[in-house]
């Protein structure tokens, strides 16, 4: 999938490489503001002032995301640890915690109580419940995004490594985007009053640490694995196991990938 | 040549419109926007500039080896510390300690995990708090119930 991805993208600044060059080059460069076209190619040479303390090359990762129903307890603290990480404000999540319920009869009872964040109560359905589990949710990360489409103003983003990310000081909170996400990730932070989601940590990320959540799951229900990292044990069971991903049907080709899951998941 | 005069407004209208696009355009489109795709390339860095608040999975072991060697050989070995505690910026901050480390002595904080539920997989130990303390109805279950028995060692070791 993220080969596909990769001929798109190279594809695309060959073209443009061309363009420039080419007869018509002038006038495009012109209208796609000066140094933009031409250094399309240089995601992972320019600006290394920017670069912050850390040598970072974004074109050298792919990350991607597997969550193991099974193994997940439902404690909650990968909600609690990300609130604590990205200070998200109280009753907003950037990820959050679903429990199934599944009777004999076929009815499904999904609860999320302040997101898992304080934990899970014995449950009180009172239905014959023949099956069970605990199912986090985030951001997908889509490879297509919905979000990322919709913004008027080009505040959301894919970076060059796959994560789906918002850049709060364009964003002008029209929450089209929040709308937009078919698994519900977004929301309008109350205090910026812009969009705000899972940043899959990408701050920890590129300093070479896991997620908040992927690092204080105690069963390892979480896992962060990159794509292009050779040998990648999370990228292994993507390539080897039987996985899936939510809502597959709207082709928004997401990172995150369940194993044991259920039909019932959405 | 009368049409010279009707050429020179065009010519100067389509320069005024030219530089007008132009200017308009240095001034409206941020700096660094489509730099690597339609977005403003800045907010990339801006994003890995914010400092993490939990630290590396064995931070807390430079200063807390003891600890850390008896967890690592107990049941307790898989939930790092700032699960139960809080992340390390609140506690150290450019190896200096800032602030205690937060010890939340709750019993809600055992039941996250240790409360058993209808679908929580048998990977940790599960009891029914209420039952396990051997509550009557009505009766609430005291704030520290689970520390009381299970002391930080204990919690640490076993
Ligand atoms: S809320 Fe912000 S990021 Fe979302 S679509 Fe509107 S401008 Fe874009
Ligand atoms: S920390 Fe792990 S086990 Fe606990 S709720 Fe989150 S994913 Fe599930």
């Amino acid at each position: 999938m993220c080969e596909r991805k990769d001929n798109k993208g190279s594809s695309r600044r060959d073209f443009l490489r061309m363009a420039a060059q080419g007869a018509g080059g002038m006038a495009l460069v012109m209208v796609g503001g000066g140094h933009s076209l031409v250094s399309a190619n240089a995601v992972s040479e320019g600006g290394s002032d920017r670069r912050g303390p850390m040598e970072y090359d974004p074109s050298k990762h792919r990350y991607l995301y597997v969550i193991d129903v099974d193994k997940c307890i439902g404690c909650g603290s990968c909600v609690r640890a990300c609130e604590r990480e990205n200070q998200v404000p109280r009753h907003f999540f950037r990820t959050w915690i679903e429990r199934y319920q599944v009777s004999r009869t076929g009815e499904v009872y999904v609860d999320s109580p302040n997101g898992g964040h304080d934990g899970f109560a014995p449950s009180e359905t009172g239905a014959d419940i023949s099956k069970a589990f605990f199912v986090p949710k985030l951001c997908n990360h889509c490879d297509n995004t919905p979000c990322v489409q919709l913004c008027p103003v080009g505040a959301s983003f894919v970076s060059p490594d796959g994560v789906v990310l918002v850049d709060d000081k364009r964003c002008i909170g029209c929450s089209y985007c929040v709308q937009g996400c078919p698994y519900g990730s977004r929301f309008i932070h109350p205090e910026t009053h812009t969009a705000s989601k899972c940043t899959l940590c990408y701050h920890r990320l590129v300093r070479g640490e896991s997620t908040a959540c992927v690092q204080n799951c105690p069963t390892g229900a979480r896992q962060l694995g990159d794509s292009r990292s050779l040998g990648d044990k999370v990228a292994e069971i993507v390539a080897t196991s039987k996985v899936h991903v939510l809502k597959p049907e709207l082709h928004t080709e997401p990172k995150c990938f369940y194993v044991n899951s259920s039909r019932e998941v959405r | 040549m009368e049409h010279t005069k009707h050429i020179w407004r065009a010519a100067f209208l389509l320069i005024a419109v030219l530089t007008f696009v132009i200017v308009g355009r240095h001034f409206l489109v941020p700096k660094s926007f489509g730099e690597a795709g339609y977005y403003r390339y800045d907010a990339l860095f801006e994003h890995m500039d914010k400092e993490p608040r939990h630290g590396a999975p064995d931070a807390c072991a430079d200063c807390h080896d003891d600890i850390a060697a008896a967890k690592a050989g107990g049941k307790h070995a898989p939930v790092k510390c700032e699960v139960c505690h809080d992340v390390l910026a609140s506690h150290v901050k450019d190896g200096e300690k800032v602030a205690d480390m937060r010890i939340n002595r709750s019993w809600e904080l055992c039941a996250y995990c240790h409360q058993r539920l209808v679908g929580r997989p048998a990977l940790v130990a599960q009891v029914d708090i209420r039952e396990h303390l051997e509550l009557s109805a009505g009766q609430a279950i005291p704030a520290e119930a689970c520390v009381q028995c299970h002391d930080k060692d204990a919690i640490h070791h076993p």
